[in-house]
């Protein structure tokens, strides 16, 4: 895989935690939109853990 | 060597180059230590007194400046607040979203908090694990194992169903129910202690005429708590039981799932790089480890672990370094053998370091002998006295000379000690159904 497309999939997961945590200001403490919320940004944070966190070294 | 994408979880990370791993570990170490130092009243108090500030950490070298917790430390913090963690926690208490403890073999358990994240992390790091071992969508794994307060299997079965697999959760069954429920579901892999794994194949064919290689259909079993799928005699005698292919992984409860053997049984297992941090420390003076072969004790940080970090921890773990390249083209560096024993377990007899894993390789070379032994360290005197207990399998029992000179021989080889012996009747000495107690140090205790 290249840097390239690396780094695409490093910008497309930083609109994903972006518009989660829109999501989340905006929820208005409704549990069902901020648990789900919860659980979306933590598969997000995996996905920097594989994809963003490498993205200057390859 | 050529690089097969379709057998890593990630092959980005997996097949990273060493220099890049390196430089992956610095940064996400000084991310750990910075958040740990901010958010932690313990580890601010600790890094405090011993001097140490995030900024420190500048390169690679730096990071053994930082100094090590041990279990003992998670056990006093867990006299502070908020209850029952202590103050290493670096989340207010309402993100904590799961419980678990440590078996407290070695003293009193601690308590582990995760929070959501955490618990995605975990599944995380067995996926690693799973998919390595070939595990795909078409699996249908069962788990033999009764769910409860321990970690283990936990995060094995959220990572199946994360990875597509079918789960099977055989819970409160009991043996020869979960051994039916295999073999009606034609489950094709399952998880379990490598005492359990024998212990099972012993209950199908003796309590139900079943032989688990010919009449179930399990191609792969992934072993954890004890190391057994890392002794070569041991993983042999459950691969013929079951007809199967026997995986290694290790992992604890206040660290994570850190390695794991491939699908290519490279004599040894894969350390997950790019999620945690290995060291290797000489038993005896402490310097850093680098080159393989040479045992030490095991210092390991888990990387990406947030609510309760675990940085530098001294796990008593006894692991070497291998010289060998694995053919999966992983980059992820390799143990040789697996955990070799605890600091704690590989003790002095007769003035010599006992390993009990390697009494285990030599009993169950043997084939006319039961999968369980038992090893009694006790005094004679003012002599170490080593009493091994072994079973003889029904219709050897002519053998019985000849099966004690090739024990002591091959005991004598292995570890530079005599024994005496004793040759009990088949199921005879005691059954374990998770984690086996079999080695026995009496001296301590006046024995």
């Amino acid at each position: 895989m290249e840097a390239r497309e690396i780094k695409e999939m490093d910008e497309k997961i930083r609109q994903l935690r972006k518009i989660a945590e829109q999501l989340r200001k905006i929820s208005g403490g409704i549990q069902a939109v901020e648990r789900n919320l919860d659980r979306i940004l933590a598969n997000i944070r995996m996905l920097e853990l594989n994809i963003s966190d490498v993205k200057e070294l390859v | 060597m050529s690089l097969r994408p379709d057998i890593y979880w990630n092959p980005i990370l997996e097949t990273l180059p060493e220099e890049k791993i390196q430089a992956l570990q610095l940064k996400k170490f000084r991310r750990m230590v910075k958040w740990a130092y901010d958010n932690s009243p313990f580890y601010r108090r600790f890094y405090q007194q011993e001097g140490l500030e995030p900024g420190d950490i500048k390169n690679f070298e730096d990071i053994h400046k930082v100094p090590k917790i041990e279990k003992g430390m998670m056990r006093e913090v867990q006299q502070r607040e908020p209850f029952p963690y202590g103050d290493m926690l670096t989340v207010p208490l309402k993100q904590v979203t799961a419980f678990r403890q440590t078996s407290g073999t070695t003293g009193t358990p601690v308590y582990q908090a995760d929070m959501w994240q955490d618990w995605e992390w975990w599944s995380e790091c067995w996926c690693y694990i799973l998919y390595a071992q070939g595990y795909r969508d078409m699996d249908r794994v069962f788990i033999p194992f009764g769910y409860n307060i321990f970690v283990a299997f936990w995060a094995g079965h959220y990572a199946a169903e994360k990875l597509g697999c079918e789960v099977v959760p055989g819970g409160i069954l009991d043996t020869q129910a979960r051994i039916l429920k295999m073999q009606e579901l034609r489950c094709t892999a399952f998880m379990a202690t490598p005492t359990y794994v024998l212990g099972m194949a012993d209950t199908a064919r003796n309590k139900l005429g079943i032989d688990p290689a010919k009449d179930l259909s399990i191609r792969k079993i992934t072993c954890a708590g004890e190391p057994g799928a890392s002794v070569p005699t041991t993983k042999r005698r459950m691969e013929e039981a079951w007809g199967a292919k026997v995986y290694d992984h290790i992992g604890a409860t206040e660290i994570g799932a850190w390695s794991y053997e491939c699908t290519e049984q490279p004599g040894g297992l894969h350390v997950n790089d790019a999620f945690f941090l290995v060291e290797i420390e000489d038993l005896e003076t402490g310097e850093p480890v680098t080159e393989p072969g040479k045992e030490g004790t095991m210092i390991i940080t888990a990387l990406d672990r947030t609510a309760k970090p675990c940085i530098r921890f001294d796990s008593k773990d006894v692991i070497r370094w291998s010289d060998h390249q694995c053919d999966c083209g992983r980059t992820f560096r390799l143990i040789e053998g697996g955990v070799v024993g605890r600091a704690d377990d590989i003790t002095k007899v007769k003035g010599v370091l006992l390993a009990p894993t390697a009494i285990e390789e030599v009993v169950r070379s043997l084939p006319e002998l039961g999968d369980e032994y038992e090893v009694i360290v006790s005094k004679r005197g003012d002599v170490d006295d080593i009493l091994l207990r072994v079973e003889i399998l029904r219709g050897r029992e002519g053998k019985q000379e000849s099966i004690l000179s090739r024990l002591r021989n091959q005991l004598r080889v292995k570890t530079n000690l005599g024994y005496r012996i004793e040759i009990h009747p088949y199921a005879s000495l005691p059954r374990y159904e998770v984690k086996a107690k079999r080695f026995k140090d009496l001296r301590e205790k006046g024995g």
